[in-house]
């Protein structure tokens, strides 16, 4: 008797035609004499599939509901009159089942002759040659003959459609199974595609009858996955043949974390294939993770290390012992004439945990001080501060596959369908099954108007009211008695419930009170609160909307306390979760990224826990926090801070306050900038060390649900080193040693050193997939679901957050409030993005406004637009668009010259100086020329580039004469 | 030499200041206050806001005062 229940025994490299069944109950069968037990609800098909008895299939995919169209999957059950098809028919107890024999022989022979008197005979030229689910299944069925012809009416001259840049649409190949259709619908969440027309005329259509690209289309590439033919097909794949072997590692895009097959052709990357077995996407990916790779091997890639004494010099090709040297005699120089802290670095919430974890390794060892920080101080510093705060653990509480179990949800200031794709399609999934959404945010985001999805409350709340908000969320739930008092009694500190009842239960926080400040209809947001409060399972995800602002930490403990004083925390579709911007952001945080915490988040003036480092490390920790990224850039224009090492990230375009920033970059005696790009922020580098792209190297990364994915080689890297190799040949050459063979004698460093990750090692990762932290000796295959039974710090802790209002306030000469974000096909920086054919969807940032703020500016769509704060001033086209709320504008950040971050300001938040991106009073006025600092900007960029190409073109000094 | 870095610990202190001032009890604020610039602020911050503290002190909040005053 075949038993599957295991996940671990399913082949995901297999297909097993219709998706598993999560039932309890065990039922068994007999398929071809074999007896198969399997759970209640399995189709035929799959019970087959398990017991490897592979039924022929079109239509069926099991990612997708059976759908039983093409009927090549008929089979006889005895006692049962005629050929059901087995991927709609489920599994009965005693069930007997026959998939071959000479009648349905010859019904799939039947089918399949159908099927191709109107297929192209094209095989051997077909892009899908070697990968085609019908030329299988007409070689399974034994199809030897054609009786109809080819001279009747069919598709063959179906005009082709190349207009998406990934994949061709070819008409003349489908067989139309809506495999394509239903992955856009059940997996994507789109509906962008539908069968046009009856019979005979059926046809995939995507918007209304238009071209992939005019239409809604998000480009997932869902439906070029499903596709059985080479109908919809990926155009490296038609230019350069079908891949020879794949390597299973993880997206560098965002903190969902993604799992992709990297089918390649030696060391070329034909195409990523999303990994059914990542336990994140289960096998769907976004436009980016899937198509927006082109960039690892972009022209533009810098691939040999440069250095050079000025910033007014040009670049200099030197060889790594060279440049490493040239650095590190650099650094040391300064330290000895300014002192020891006169240095710092960056580590980068792009790079590996490994990577990440060296660097500021590198900074308290090798340079002596704790002056290290990371991007995630200008994203999700506040979560960290916030939930240790008041859950005891600086990370999110489930996995994303827990939203499945929600009945109501809360999306406060994060846009998933944009900036965490899989996870919003996931998110989509659940809500089309009939759970509550509410949205917290200033813009009407793509969620509350998608198809087949009821928002129930979309709370447009101005943005810098945050926490008058969610003090106001939870008055009316103290108000109006709908708290989770057991849970209270049981699993939260008394006395500091105690005082936050007091404190909120005010009349001050109710909605009533706080409508003039959040914008929010009393009425409104009552109905939010009782549906948080009265779901069986209520779960709140949040973004950079909720973090980025001057009180980013008090408002991720306003949220942990609503998630307490309803109970919603400690078991499947509840929490409080973060979404995480960059693919390691929570990696980086976890590595001891922060100037006042050793890995595992171990504060640096504990004695106890920096003497357990100190014994490995062989060094003395200093006890003193070092330096943030804000206080870094102050202390340059000081004169205090004069060195710094910064790997894989971009500053000078994604921090605040751009003038200023770069004002403290030009201070800098050695910048030392390690990337894949000539960054903006290399632009005002002294050293260039070429950094490696994920495919170029081995690590992990951590994603927004704790979750540790492998990250694997599958080409050389382009320099000749891994990212980690030049951090430690640094380090080597400044004179502390450091002898790592592979990434994974660090992560056995690291499970040593941090208690949250005892368990964890390459080893574990091979077998479990993926790990999900804490994991230790009591929780040895990891945490799926944090605080079950307690929190790391015994009891949940309420916070008491005040409502302050931010400076930041629209004023007569700055009258309107600028939010800015990211959308889903350009990523950040756009460094990736803007290199690949991402830039057909939004190859400029634009500013958008509403309508009636428009035409009060006498502004016109396509206009040029002064944007101007007290920071600074740039110029950008208008998008007039009713998303927005009257007097709020909204811009993105993907590319530098657009200048996003000249206007923001250096207002922060006031636990962690996370900058308030998303509130800037602003004024905007049409304009025709670009802005003073848009031309500063141009020139100086020309002449950058300029000092790069004579380092390139200087080249072979052997060949060369 | 300039003093960018002053008028942000200022900020930054004041702002710290103003998140926790809802306890009602000058002491206990001041304490949280202090608590949180010795756990998260560097060596050189903390000296710098001190000297200010110590030399004029006039933008600080009465809270932040306080804090800086006992550290």
């Amino acid at each position: 008797m075949i038993q599957i229940f295991d996940p671990k025994n399913v082949d995901y490299d297999k297909d097993y035609g219709t998706p598993a069944s999560v039932s309890e109950n065990l039922v068994t069968l007999e398929v071809d004499g074999v007896s198969i037990t399997v759970p209640e609800g399995t189709s035929v098909m799959r019970a087959a599939a398990i017991a490897d008895i592979n039924i022929p299939k079109l239509c069926a995919s099991d990612n997708l509901e059976a759908f039983g169209s093409c009927r090549i999957c008929a089979v006889e059950i005895e006692g049962r009159r005629g050929t059901p098809a087995s991927c709609t028919t489920p599994v009965d107890a005693g069930m007997k089942v026959t998939t071959q024999n000479p009648r349905l022989g010859k019904l799939r022979r039947n089918i399949m002759e159908l099927y191709i008197s109107d297929h192209p005979l094209d095989c051997l030229t077909c892009p899908a040659n070697g990968n085609c689910e019908l030329q299988d299944v007409a070689g399974e069925v034994g199809l030897r003959d054609v009786r109809y012809g080819f001279s009747g009416e069919n598709h063959l001259d179906a005009e082709k459609d190349h207009s998406n840049p990934y994949f061709s649409f070819d008409p003349s190949k489908c067989i139309v199974c809506s495999r394509c259709v239903r992955a856009c619908s059940e997996v994507q969440g789109t509906f962008a595609l539908t069968i046009d027309g009856r019979g005979f005329d059926s046809k995939v259509s995507p918007g209304q009858n238009q071209d992939f690209l005019d239409s809604e289309c998000v480009s997932c590439g869902a439906c070029v996955q499903a596709c059985p033919t080479s109908t919809l097909m990926e155009k490296t794949v038609i230019d350069a043949g079908q891949p020879e072997h794949s390597v299973v590692t993880t997206c560098a895009y965002c903190g969902v974390g993604c799992q992709f097959k990297a089918e390649m052709k030696g060391a070329e990357v034909i195409r990523m294939v999303p990994y059914k077995g990542g336990q994140a996407n289960h096998g769907h990916s976004c436009v980016k993770g899937r198509f927006a790779f082109g960039y690892a091997t972009h022209e533009d890639r810098i691939t040999k290390p440069m250095v050079r004494d000025s910033i007014d010099q040009p670049w200099q090709e030197v060889s790594w012992e060279e440049a490493l040297s040239f650095a590190a005699t650099k650094l040391r120089g300064i330290q000895k004439q300014y002192g020891r802290e006169s240095i710092g670095g960056i580590t980068s919430s792009r790079c590996t945990n490994e990577e990440t974890y060296l660097v500021q390794k590198l900074i308290r060892a090798a340079f002596g001080n704790n002056n290290t920080d990371t991007c995630a101080r200008v994203c999700h510093s506040p979560t960290g501060y916030g939930l240790k705060t008041t859950l005891g653990e600086s990370a999110g509480t489930q996995t994303f596959d827990s939203v499945m179990f929600a009945d109501a949800v809360m999306v406060i200031g994060a846009n998933p369908t944009d900036a965490h794709p899989v996870f919003g399609s996931l998110l989509k999934k659940r809500l089309r099954q009939g759970a509550k959404l509410i949205v917290a945010d200033p813009r009407r985001i793509d969620l509350v108007k998608s198809p087949h999805v009821e928002t129930q409350h979309h709370l447009t709340l101005r943005p810098g009211s945050n926490v008058a908000f969610i003090n106001a969320m939870a008055h009316v739930i103290m108000d109006e008695g709908l708290e989770d008092k057991a849970f209270i009694a049981e699993r939260c500190e008394t006395e500091a419930f105690t005082a936050w009842r007091n404190f909120i239960s005010e009349e001050r926080h109710s909605p009533e009170n706080t409508e003039s400040i959040t914008g929010i209809p009393a009425a409104e947001l009552r109905g939010a609160a009782r549906i948080y409060a009265t779901a069986k399972n209520a779960a709140i995800y949040y973004g950079l909307g909720v973090t980025e602002h001057s009180q980013g930490s008090s408002m991720v403990m306003g949220i942990a306390n609503l998630a307490l004083a309803t109970g919603n925390i400690g078991r499947e579709g509840v929490g409080v979760n973060p979404l995480r911007g960059q693919n390691n952001v929570q990696g980086s945080c976890d590595m001891g990224s922060f100037p006042h915490e050793l890995p595992g988040y171990q504060h640096v003036s504990d004695d106890a826990l920096r003497a357990k480092f100190e014994a490995v490390w062989g060094v003395t920790i200093d006890n003193e926090p070092g330096l943030r990224i804000p206080n870094m850039f102050d202390a340059a224009l000081d004169g205090t801070y004069k060195g710094m090492y910064c790997q894989g990230e971009d500053i000078a375009q994604s921090d605040p306050n751009t003038n200023h920033v770069q004002a403290a970059l030009r201070s800098l005696e050695c910048l030392v900038v390690q990337d894949i790009f000539l960054n903006e922020t290399a632009k005002f580098a002294h050293v260039f060390l070429p950094g490696s792209s994920f495919l170029e190297k081995d690590g992990t990364f951590t994603n927004a649900e704790r979750r540790i994915n492998r990250v694997r080689k599958v080409m050389p890297p382009l320099a000749g080193l891994q990212d980690w190799e030049v951090t430690q040949a640094l380090s080597n050459a400044m004179g502390y040693e450091m002898n790592y063979n592979h990434p994974s004698e660090i992560m056995d460093e690291i499970a040593l050193l941090t208690p949250t990750f005892t368990n964890v090692n390459y080893e574990r990762l091979e077998e479990l997939g993926s790990i999900q932290w804490p994991c230790n000796d009591e929780a040895p295959d990891g945490t799926p679901t944090m605080h079950e039974e307690s929190f790391p710090i015994g009891k949940g802790h309420f916070a008491i957050t005040e409502y302050v209002a931010t400076e930041e306030r629209s004023s007569r000469k700055y009258p309107l409030l600028l939010t800015t974000g990211r959308i889903l096909s350009q990523y950040n920086v756009g460094a990736q993005t803007r290199r690949t054919d991402n830039q057909m969807w939004h190859d400029e940032d634009v500013l958008e406004l509403h309508p009636q703020d428009a035409e009060d500016r006498g502004i016109n769509d396509g206009d040029y637009v002064g944007i101007a704060s007290r920071a600074g001033e740039t110029v950008m086209r208008a998008k007039i668009s009713d998303r927005m709320q009257p007097g709020v504008v909204y811009t993105t950040f993907h590319h530098p010259d657009s200048g996003a971050n000249v206007v923001t300001t250096d207002n922060s938040d006031w636990a962690t100086n996370c900058p308030e991106y998303k509130v800037t009073a602003v004024q905007a006025v049409k304009v025709t020329e670009p802005s003073d600092w848009q031309q500063r900007y141009r020139e100086f960029n020309q002449k950058q580039l300029g000092y790069l190409q004579k380092a390139q073109t200087k080249e072979p000094a052997v060949a060369g004469k | 030499m300039g003093n960018h870095q002053l008028t942000s610990l200022i900020k930054m202190a004041n702002q710290i200041a103003a998140n926790n001032t809802h306890i009602g009890d000058e002491t206990a604020e001041a304490e949280m206050v202090a608590n949180h610039l010795t756990k998260f602020w560097a060596r050189s911050m903390k000296a710098q806001i001190k000297e200010y503290l110590e030399s004029d002190g006039s933008e600080l909040l009465p809270i932040a005062k306080k804090a800086v005053a006992s550290l």
